[in-house]
């Protein structure tokens, strides 16, 4: 079996490498709607759309599940004390620039580590709500659905991001910064409405950051297009 | 035995295949294809690939694809879920962030081939399944059915949450037609088809298609069938035509029960002629002589001379004293001139003939026109002959109406005097009415000569009438006093008896033999020829013109003079001369009163006179004039 994985691995690689170096690869790639495309990567530019349409679609989808939630497990007057009560968004201690004039002044690709950062950070939170969430005998369907719609596309969105940073910063692919995992920690299983409490915490921490990773990518696709112009 | 069966059944096999394996050639497969990749919702996508020959033997065929910017190659993870020759990428090796290189090796004993290598991108290759649950209702629009068409995207599409947008289209058609109508519905699920045809069955299916991608195949198809309707307005229409119909054949029926009054009404009939006599076929036919010689009545103009001289009153002899004839002489117009022998006419019943020198008259008026001279004789003989006539004409049927006559008319009709003659007497100081004098004198001219025209002497009319335009056209003055003075010659004839002549006789001309000292002149009549000798002329026979003498002039001593005319052939010329009283009257110019030179009297002559319009003196009772 290792054998065979290996002369697959090595062998098929061999054999095909004349046909990958006779592959030109054009630098600007036209775009073709058609089974086969002519060339061999996606452009950066359309690269770009689509992580800005799928960030885009994340805070959309993340923003209707936590009014979902709202409704259903948050009564009024708890809705607006949703930052004091003490449940800080997890990603408080992230480097992420938080005001408008340090967005303004970061680079491009400060921009971009940032929005990996962020999104690497909330892949296991939504995991976890996926799971609390779950617990709930009266959560409802479309719910659940959204959430676990969510969390699968924040991992897409992260490959995405890579290989944006890939493509624009020229970069090698930063390995997922492990340490980021450490910053959710699991607490021992708490009370119903803490539980709820939480989980509305995180729903709504994430709808905030999910904003912000929209924000940037749209900003970096402004600084693309039209440098001095962007807010 | 079963032994040798045994062996020889492989020998025979393998014989078998051999003989069949020495007919082909066994080599290396050729190089397969991919076809085609799709993904139907953009999270997983599958690969499908047509092999080549196998060379003859079996072949297996392997995908591998290698992510972009990235060196390890991958084999396909699945070949079965998609089917034969396909590969199934799930979800997690679905990236719509890198292009992938796919290609498909064929393997066999032999050797192995390579395809085309291919780069897909996922975002593009989509081609969702098409929409479900299609659903098709009639509903109604102010009487006018339409169908409304629903349908839900594909399930495994993710429209709701944006991943994948979606436009839709679908297609009707009735049943039994071929062509399909195409709607583009967007974004929307839901579509309404209107203008249907009512009873018919139709078809609807529908197909959706990414932003960037391919169309789905279309839904299953849904039927319909639209519900008879009538619409309301068709049958108000269709009530109004039926009502409007029965109302429309009321009407005629009414029509035509009424129709002989409403006729009477709307096209009053066209009054007849009511002429008697009169027909109107004749005048279809266009023959106009007949329809005029319808109208003579036989016994009219009644015989009875009283009515006659009712008819006649209108002619009021006017009497130009010598001071007013100078007057008007001095006016210098011909027309009055002209007129005048008119007005000078006297009536039948003063018994005194006018006296004034009507052909002297003529001959002024000729002069100016040398060549109506004989026009000048003509009329002349012409009035003379009226004259004549208005004495009291019995037999000869003729009336002075106060009517315009034709000249085309042949003699023998019914004449008709134009109402010229009552303004007589206004007529001689004014000129204002030298235009409707002129016209009566015309009228006058026609009228005689037409009258006095035997059937065959039309042209001698227009000759008449010819005379008469040049005489009324000239202007030419000193008229009146030559006519006065032959007048007045003439009148001194008067006494002339006249009685000897016949009433039947027909134009007679009588030779001027001499004047004699009393200034009279003696005439003879003459025969046709030149000899001298007692006879009647028939007014047929004034033809010749060599029989007449043409009067030249007047001389001072108030002589006549007459010209001796030289025509063709050995005619002598004669000279005639009204010596009787009533051939006097044939001037119209005559306006004296002076007894003494008139020799004229107004004698009746019943005989049919044709003249000739020459301007020639005629004599109208002949032989009675031996000696003045």
């Amino acid at each position: 079996m290792n054998m065979m994985t290996v002369m697959q691995r090595v062998v098929w690689p061999l054999l095909l490498w004349p046909y990958v170096l006779t592959v030109s690869i054009p630098l600007d790639c036209k775009e073709e709607e058609g089974s086969f495309s002519r060339c061999p990567s996606i452009t950066q530019e359309k690269l770009l759309d689509r992580v800005i349409q799928h960030a885009e679609l994340i805070y959309r989808v993340s923003e209707e599940s936590c009014s979902l939630f709202e409704d259903m497990f948050i009564p009024f007057p708890l809705q607006l004390q949703r930052n004091q009560a003490g449940y800080s968004c997890i990603t408080k201690a992230l480097p992420i620039p938080s005001s408008r004039s340090e967005i303004q002044q970061i680079s491009d690709k400060w921009l971009l580590h940032s929005v990996l950062i962020l999104v690497q950070s909330w892949i296991e939170p939504l995991v976890y709500l996926q799971t609390s969430l779950d617990l709930y005998e009266v959560a409802p369907d479309t719910l659940l659905n959204k959430t676990k719609w969510v969390s699968e596309k924040l991992i897409s969105l992260e490959q995405g991001v890579v290989v944006l940073i890939k493509k624009m910063l020229d970069e090698g692919l930063l390995t997922t910064n492990n340490s980021e995992h450490g910053l959710f920690q699991y607490e021992a299983q708490p009370e119903m409405l803490e539980s709820v409490m939480r989980d509305y915490t995180l729903l709504s921490c994430f709808k905030k950051d999910a904003h912000k990773m929209e924000t940037f990518l749209k900003l970096l696709k402004c600084r693309q297009t039209d440098k001095y112009n962007c807010a | 035995m079963m032994k040798k069966v045994v062996e020889v059944i492989p020998l025979l096999l393998l014989l078998f295949f051999t003989t069949h394996a020495t007919g082909k050639r066994y080599g290396p497969p050729e190089k397969p294809a991919l076809t085609r990749c799709r993904s139907p919702e953009k999270e997983t996508f599958t690969c499908w690939w047509e092999p080549g020959s196998d060379g003859g033997l079996p072949t297996t065929h392997a995908l591998y694809y290698r992510k972009e910017s990235s060196e390890t190659v991958y084999e396909c993870p699945d070949y079965h879920t998609a089917g034969e020759n396909s590969c199934f990428f799930n979800k997690n090796d679905t990236s719509i962030w890198v292009n992938y290189n796919i290609t498909v090796v064929a393997t066999n004993a032999l050797g192995r081939a390579f395809s085309d290598p291919v780069d897909i991108d996922v975002v593009y290759i989509v081609k969702p399944n098409p929409p479900e649950k299609l659903m098709v209702t009639v509903m109604e629009d102010k009487g006018w059915p339409f169908l409304r068409v629903s349908w839900e995207p594909p399930h495994k599409a993710d429209t709701r949450s944006g991943w994948i947008t979606l436009i839709y289209e679908l297609r009707v058609k009735l049943e039994e037609e071929n062509d399909w109508e195409m709607h583009l519905a967007g974004q929307q699920k839901m579509f309404n088809i209107f203008s249907l045809r009512s009873g018919g069955k139709y078809l609807v299916e529908v197909r959706c298609k990414p932003d960037h991608g391919f169309w789905s195949e279309w839904s299953s198809t849904s039927y319909i069938k639209v519900p008879d309707y009538f619409h309301r307005e068709k049958s108000v229409w269709i009530l109004i035509t039926v009502f409007s119909t029965f109302i429309f054949l009321i009407i005629t029926w009414l029509l035509h029960m009424n129709s002989h009054s409403l006729k009477h009404c709307i096209l009053p009939p066209v009054p007849g002629p009511k002429i008697k006599g009169f027909d109107e076929r004749l005048l279809k036919n266009g023959k106009s002589d007949d329809v005029f010689s319808a109208l003579v009545v036989p016994n009219f103009p009644r015989a009875s001379p009283s009515n006659y001289e009712d008819l006649l009153v209108e002619y009021l002899e006017v009497y130009v004293p010598e001071e007013q004839e100078r007057i008007l002489e001095e006016s210098k117009d011909l027309h009055d001139g002209c007129l005048k022998s008119e007005i000078s006419r006297s009536d039948s019943d003063s018994g005194r003939g006018s006296c004034d020198s009507h052909t002297l008259l003529m001959d002024k008026c000729g002069e100016a026109k040398e060549k109506e001279r004989q026009a000048d004789r003509e009329s002349g003989r012409i009035l003379t002959e009226t004259q004549r006539h208005q004495k009291g004409w019995k037999e000869e049927a003729f009336t002075y109406a106060h009517a315009m006559v034709s000249p085309d008319m042949s003699g023998g009709r019914v004449k008709t005097w134009p109402s010229v003659f009552s303004p007589l007497p206004q007529y001689s100081s004014s000129p204002l009415d030298k235009q409707s004098s002129l016209k009566m004198a015309k009228q006058h001219s026609l009228s005689t000569s037409s009258f006095l025209t035997q059937p065959g002497n039309s042209p001698k009319e227009a000759l008449g009438t010819s005379y008469w335009d040049s005489c009324l056209s000239n202007k030419q003055p000193h008229l009146l006093q030559p006519q006065t003075q032959v007048h007045r010659e003439l009148q001194a004839r008067s006494d002339v008896n006249i009685s000897s002549v016949e009433h039947k006789r027909a134009t007679e001309y009588v030779e001027v033999q001499r004047v004699n000292k009393e200034d009279m002149v003696l005439l003879q009549p003459v025969v046709s020829g030149c000899g001298r000798m007692e006879g009647m002329h028939k007014g047929e026979d004034y033809s010749k013109r060599e029989d007449y003498s043409k009067v030249k002039g007047l001389d001072s001593d108030n002589r006549l003079l007459l010209q001796r005319e030289v025509l063709e052939g050995d005619r002598c010329p004669c000279v005639d001369q009204e010596m009787t009283g009533d051939s006097c009257t044939s001037s119209t110019v005559c306006t004296t009163q002076k007894p003494t030179a008139c020799i004229y009297t107004a004698m009746p002559v019943q005989e049919e006179m044709a003249l000739a319009v020459n301007g020639y003196v005629d004599t109208a009772t002949m032989g009675a004039l031996p000696t003045c």
